[in-house]
């Protein structure tokens, strides 16, 4: 396949490559990272070129890999109204997405405490396959989660009213409907509110030490102080529930493509013109989903908050327990870019708006949107700011994590979760987990290092990176 | 050829994949739902407390065999179940011609103190999904979203 060097960064392969491409593909990464990208990638980013609609360029950030239709890491805008929207763009986790949450401790605080902290967390934040919460919901109750989404919780007393301005969307998109969700999705997930779910989802512990923040100014904005603060970092999505909707209506749309002359280069790719009827179903029933990935994530925030109260001995607000950022990077969203309002898919890719938006809330306006990137379980996890390079580039977007390298089961003939375990206590990282084959799989070498990936979006321009946080406690389902 | 599976490394990297094989419909079935268990939980350490009675038909063998896997994941969420064995017919009716499935799966309700609990499945995919016939028997490839 031919691919083009535009920049050091910048990889673009043209229209011409693959029959049926509408716009040419890019790929952010350095030459290194690129060389390494899976194949899959390139076919992929080249058939969502051919999606109808598609304005522009299909994308994929230098975390890329292969997914489901769209690649991880893939972000493509359609047109409003002669465009399409893809439940393959989003991917099956809807909303699935990073929070940050800073707190006014030091690593000499908590360092004696960790063991009795982490217990705490892995009792209230419920981990691992089927996991129930502690919340019991009705239907009627369920369909106020998926119209107010994070707003729900803070009403119920699960967070404070100044979590929501810090929060994507104020944790409540408009635009759902709850009619148009199935039973099945609803019988998956009403139980599940306030559960991590498994795989690469995690609740972590970290420290932001001062050798590792860049731009301390905004570090300090963002509420990041250094002096080995202890932050905590969320990372999950709107588990049975969202998944249930992607699997609804990936069935929905593959009728749908009939009807509507449609054809794609793989099933996965299912989609359905935006203004549809069934484009318009599941863009509102994909809305109740994301509602509810934010409403699962503030009702996490609350279980934090009271795990370090009580093992603290101290309220969470005299712990400056603040939401940093909570940002989505599985989800497709009405934006305005010089063409118009666009349907902008980001799948394993975050939003990265540059200083001024309107979307921001007044604090950040001025820094640009946080950007929380999550990286492996032994490494570190990075916070960025948003750039108007972004904005002109990549649709406000840039990378979500560090993409795997190797699969999950040579990762586990690798290692066993109890050594893994044990290797990372020795390192001073404490980890609990409900399943240790889970925990074998996401060790920390079967991931690209997430270093190299910030540097290719930060060299891009595409992102600003802030500081890096260094894990000391990971809870894995 | 005998009712089995084998988990595939190939195709994807940050998921699970394997494919089934039975001499019949019913045997690629039961094969496949083995396979869908052992990927959430270690079937050795669960109890047979409850059993689930699945019955489903559809024109199309694949789409029956998708919907009855996504059941077991339904199951797991929805009623917070997790299995250690199945049984299962599947055979074409004489009526219509569709494929009728009467299935049950024996389990419990999931408890992390007992159980040895493995990958959550977010769902079915059709990445790759296949079912086809070869030398008489029946083989079934199903990519798995973790």
């Amino acid at each position: 396949m031919t691919v083009n060097r535009i920049t050091d960064q910048i990889w673009e392969i043209p229209a011409s490559e693959k029959p049926g491409m509408l716009v040419p593909a890019r790929i952010y990464a350095t030459e290194k990272i690129l060389t390494a990208m899976d194949r899959g990638v390139f076919e992929q980013v080249t058939n969502v070129a051919c999606l109808p609609g598609i304005r522009r360029y299909a994308l994929c950030m230098p975390d890329g890999h292969w997914g489901y239709g769209f690649p991880i890491g893939g972000v493509a805008a359609f047109d409003r109204d002669t465009g399409v929207i893809s439940p393959g763009g989003v991917g099956y986790d809807i909303n699935c997405g990073m929070r940050l949450i800073r707190t006014d401790l030091t690593l000499a605080d908590v360092a004696p405490r960790l063991e009795r902290l982490m217990t705490e967390l892995f009792r209230r934040v419920p981990a691992g396959v089927g996991s129930k919460g502690f919340i019991r919901l009705n239907r009627p109750e369920f369909d106020e989660v998926m119209r107010k989404g994070a707003r729900w919780c803070v009403e119920r007393g699960y967070g404070w009213h100044h979590d929501l301005e810090r929060i994507e969307e104020h944790g409540c998109i408009p635009g759902t409907d709850p009619s148009k969700v199935s039973d099945h999705a609803v019988e998956r997930g009403i139980s599940q509110l306030g559960t991590l779910g498994s795989g690469n989802h995690y609740l972590e512990v970290q420290v932001a030490s001062d050798d590792r923040i860049f731009d301390k100014p905004t570090a300090a904005a963002l509420g990041i102080t250094g002096h080995d603060q202890i932050v905590v970092m969320v990372h999950c999505g709107s588990r049975g529930f969202g998944h249930q909707v992607a699997s609804d209506y990936l069935k929905v749309f593959e009728k749908a493509m009939r009807r509507y002359g449609i054809t794609v280069k793989d099933q996965q790719l299912a989609c359905a013109p935006f203004r549809s009827p069934e484009g318009q179903d599941y863009f509102a029933a994909m809305n109740c989903a994301a509602n509810s990935a934010f409403a699962n994530r503030q009702v996490i925030t609350h279980q934090i908050r009271e795990a370090f109260s009580a093992v603290f001995e101290r309220p969470a607000e005299s712990l400056g327990m603040d939401i940093v950022y909570d940002v989505a990077h599985n989800i497709a969203k009405i934006e305005r870019y010089a063409e118009g309002e666009l349907v902008v898919h980001r799948k394993g890719s975050t939003r990265a708006f540059g200083p001024g938006r309107p979307e921001l809330p007044e604090i950040y306006r001025q820094t640009g949107q946080p950007v929380i990137c999550g990286g492996s379980m032994e490494t570190g996890s990075y916070l960025l700011v948003g750039t108007d390079q972004a904005m002109q580039q990549t649709f406000g977007s840039t990378m979500h994590g560090s993409g795997r390298t190797m699969s999950r089961a040579q990762a586990k003939r690798s290692v066993r979760g109890e050594q893994l375990q044990k290797q990372m206590a020795q390192r001073g990282i404490i980890v609990k987990a409900v399943s240790m084959s889970g925990l074998a799989e996401e060790a920390g070498f079967a991931y690209k290092n997430i270093s190299d990936v910030v540097e290719a979006v930060d060299a891009a321009g595409i992102t600003r990176k802030v500081a890096e946080l260094r894990p000391i406690g990971n809870i894995k389902g | 050829m005998t009712s089995s599976f084998r988990f595939l490394e190939d195709i994807a990297l940050a998921d699970s994949a394997f494919e089934a094989r039975g001499d019949s419909p019913s045997e690629l079935f039961a094969a496949s739902a083995r396979a869908v268990i052992e990927t959430m939980v270690a079937p050795q350490t669960v109890s047979s407390t409850c059993t689930k009675a699945i019955t489903r038909h559809d024109r199309s063998l694949e789409e029956l065999l998708f919907d009855w896997l996504a059941d077991i994941v339904y199951l797991k969420d929805a009623e917070g179940l997790v299995f250690q064995d199945v049984v299962c017919t599947v055979e074409k009716r004489q009526a219509d011609g569709d494929w009728q499935l009467n299935g049950t799966l024996t389990g419990e309700p999931i408890d992390p103190a007992r159980h040895e609990l493995r990958a959550d499945i977010k769902a079915i995919t059709k990445h790759r999904y296949e079912v086809r016939q070869d030398n008489g028997g029946w083989i079934a490839t199903v990519v798995m979203d973790i």
